[in-house]
């Protein structure tokens, strides 16, 4: 047990260290930090809109950022080990397959997980930037001072990161069960990138399917049960809406999102584990 | 072979346990949001434009409604209140649970936009300006009572609406029913108590303003809270009933 760990942690640390290296996603990365600085030049309207912009606008850049890295890594994981053959090295080890991608997989959320947590760290620096221009403008009169600090420091903004990190791990899951196809890293984003945008409708699918009674041809109902049983539905991460909007969302939805994304990663790190398995190489 | 056989076995046994999950979870959601649990996406597929619909639909719905506000904004400075108005209605639309999207949209078309069409539109006769700018007042009331039904829970819309019936509308005691149901939601400003009295004075209810100012007085309690302005309250009801038995006197005499 603690050898397949160390195995696998040693895979992940190689792949954490490629990511690190690699000068697009640093590209990538100021890109976002700059987004979210610049956002704080929003002054037409109430405090409580320019918040709203500038909470968006910072979760955005993290979700596109995130998204962008976890195509990018996730499509370079396996295709280009194979391209580069430098996973015949790997494999000729004592190192199963399905360590390798579990390894790989591993490295690359870690990766993201970093990148989510300096860019939330911007937002909120921009938020209290934001709240400290907003302090001085309005005075220290205590019940605006009081909505002021609210709107900018509210804890629910944890919330809306957690989310928006186990949303980027279910997509980077998906590319990396693709990666493990496919022999392309174009072919593996856009895959990703299609169930990505297909997830945001899967509850239409769903819906449609199994709740309107419509009359339909069977091959119209094959579609739609196809898209809702294998696809994940992205818009349960559209709480994060209403965190910004300032509504409340209990930890409990929030934990019970996260606990499906956890196994949903897990039932996608099984089947690319399977296809690995049984890819000739 | 194998390999793709037991893979998509186990996406299709593990899609069908995470189908009822994600029902059931999609519900909750929806209920917490919207108070009801029934399908929600038709309305924003059957208005939106396909590119925004992708947005909408694609996890930036955010972004999207923040672009519209902006170009709402625009339009506002060029004094385009057409387009201004179905900017506001798309951005109301995609985000329906923002509250302050409501507030500045209805203000925009209530005080702006009907202020802009009975003094600025060129429009020579006073009738036809005064219905202009009426129909635009209206149309700032219909959004803020949608926007009621869209945010139930905060006492922000409901103030807005007693405001707008107030100061546009002159219904003072369709005002003062607005404040009193924004009383009731928990996080409405503390002055905004005494102005269901002034409303009801306004709409020359005088005695029920003082029953009104008195029961508030009652419910402050001893000591009440300083922020509640209990001396307000005291001097409106000094006052009121002034006027009210100065009225009833002049009636007998």
């Amino acid at each position: 047990m603690m050898s397949c760990l160390r195995r696998i942690s040693a895979v992940a640390g190689n792949t954490f260290l490629e990511a690190v290296r690699q000068k697009v996603f640093a590209v990538l990365l100021v890109f976002a930090l700059v987004l979210v600085g610049g956002a704080n030049y929003f002054t037409e309207f109430s405090f409580q809109e320019q918040f709203k912009f500038l909470k968006d606008l910072g979760y955005a850049a993290i979700s596109l950022t995130g998204l962008l890295v976890g195509l990018l890594g996730a499509a370079q994981l396996i295709p280009g080990e194979i391209e580069r053959r430098t996973i015949l090295t790997a494999l000729c080890r004592p190192l199963r397959r399905w360590e390798f991608v579990v390894g790989k997989y591993l490295g690359l959320a870690t990766y993201l997980t970093l990148m989510v947590a300096i860019m939330a760290l911007a937002v909120w620096g921009v938020l209290g930037w934001k709240e400290a221009q907003f302090l001085r403008a309005e005075g220290l009169e205590p019940a605006a001072a009081a909505a002021i600090r609210a709107e900018a420091m509210d804890p629910r903004l944890l919330q809306a990161v957690l989310l928006v990190g186990v949303k980027l791990a279910v997509v980077a899951a998906l590319a990396v069960f693709f990666s493990t196809i496919a022999t392309s890293t174009t072919f593996v984003m856009a895959m990703t990138l299609l169930v990505y945008l297909i997830g945001h409708l899967q509850s239409v699918a769903r819906e449609q399917w199994l709740e309107t009674g419509e009359a339909a041809r069977w091959t119209v109902k094959i579609f739609l049960a196809a898209v809702a049983l294998l696809v994940p539905d992205f818009n349960l991460y559209n709480l994060i809406d209403e965190i910004v909007a300032g509504n409340v969302v209990l930890w409990r939805t929030t934990l019970e999102v996260v606990g499906y994304s956890a196994v949903y990663v897990g039932v996608l790190l099984a089947a690319a584990a399977c296809m690995f398995e049984g890819r000739d190489i | 072979m194998w390999a793709g056989g037991v893979t998509l076995l186990l996406l299709l046994l593990w899609g069908g346990a995470k189908i009822r999950w994600e029902k059931e979870m999609a519900r909750e959601q929806r209920k917490a949001a919207y108070g009801f649990s029934g399908p929600t996406a038709v309305a924003i597929r059957e208005k939106v434009g396909q590119g925004l619909a992708l947005a909408a639909l694609g996890g930036f719905r955010g972004l999207a409604a923040n672009a519209l506000m902006l170009q709402a904004h625009g339009a506002w400075e060029e004094q385009q209140w057409v387009r201004v108005r179905s900017a506001l209605e798309l951005a109301t639309m995609l985000q329906p649970r923002v509250a302050v999207f409501w507030d500045t949209a209805s203000w925009h078309l209530a005080w702006n936009a009907a202020v802009a069409a009975e003094r600025y539109s060129g429009q020579i006769s006073e009738t036809k300006r005064k219905m202009e700018a009426r129909r635009w007042v209206e149309a700032g009331r219909d959004l803020l009572e949608r926007g009621t039904k869209a945010v139930p829970e905060k006492a922000l819309l409901f103030q807005r609406l007693g405001d707008l019936y107030w100061q546009r509308l002159g219904d003072y005691q369709e005002a003062a029913r607005c404040y009193r149901e924004a009383l009731t939601k928990g996080d409405a400003p503390p002055y905004l108590e005494r102005f269901v009295g002034y409303a009801l004075e306004k709409a020359g209810d005088k005695r029920g303003a003082l029953d009104y100012f008195k029961s508030l007085r009652g419910e402050m309690g001893n000591p009440p809270n300083p922020e509640r302005r209990p001396e307000v309250v005291e001097r409106e009801i000094a006052r009121l009933e002034k006027e009210v038995v100065g009225g009833k006197k002049a009636k007998t005499k």
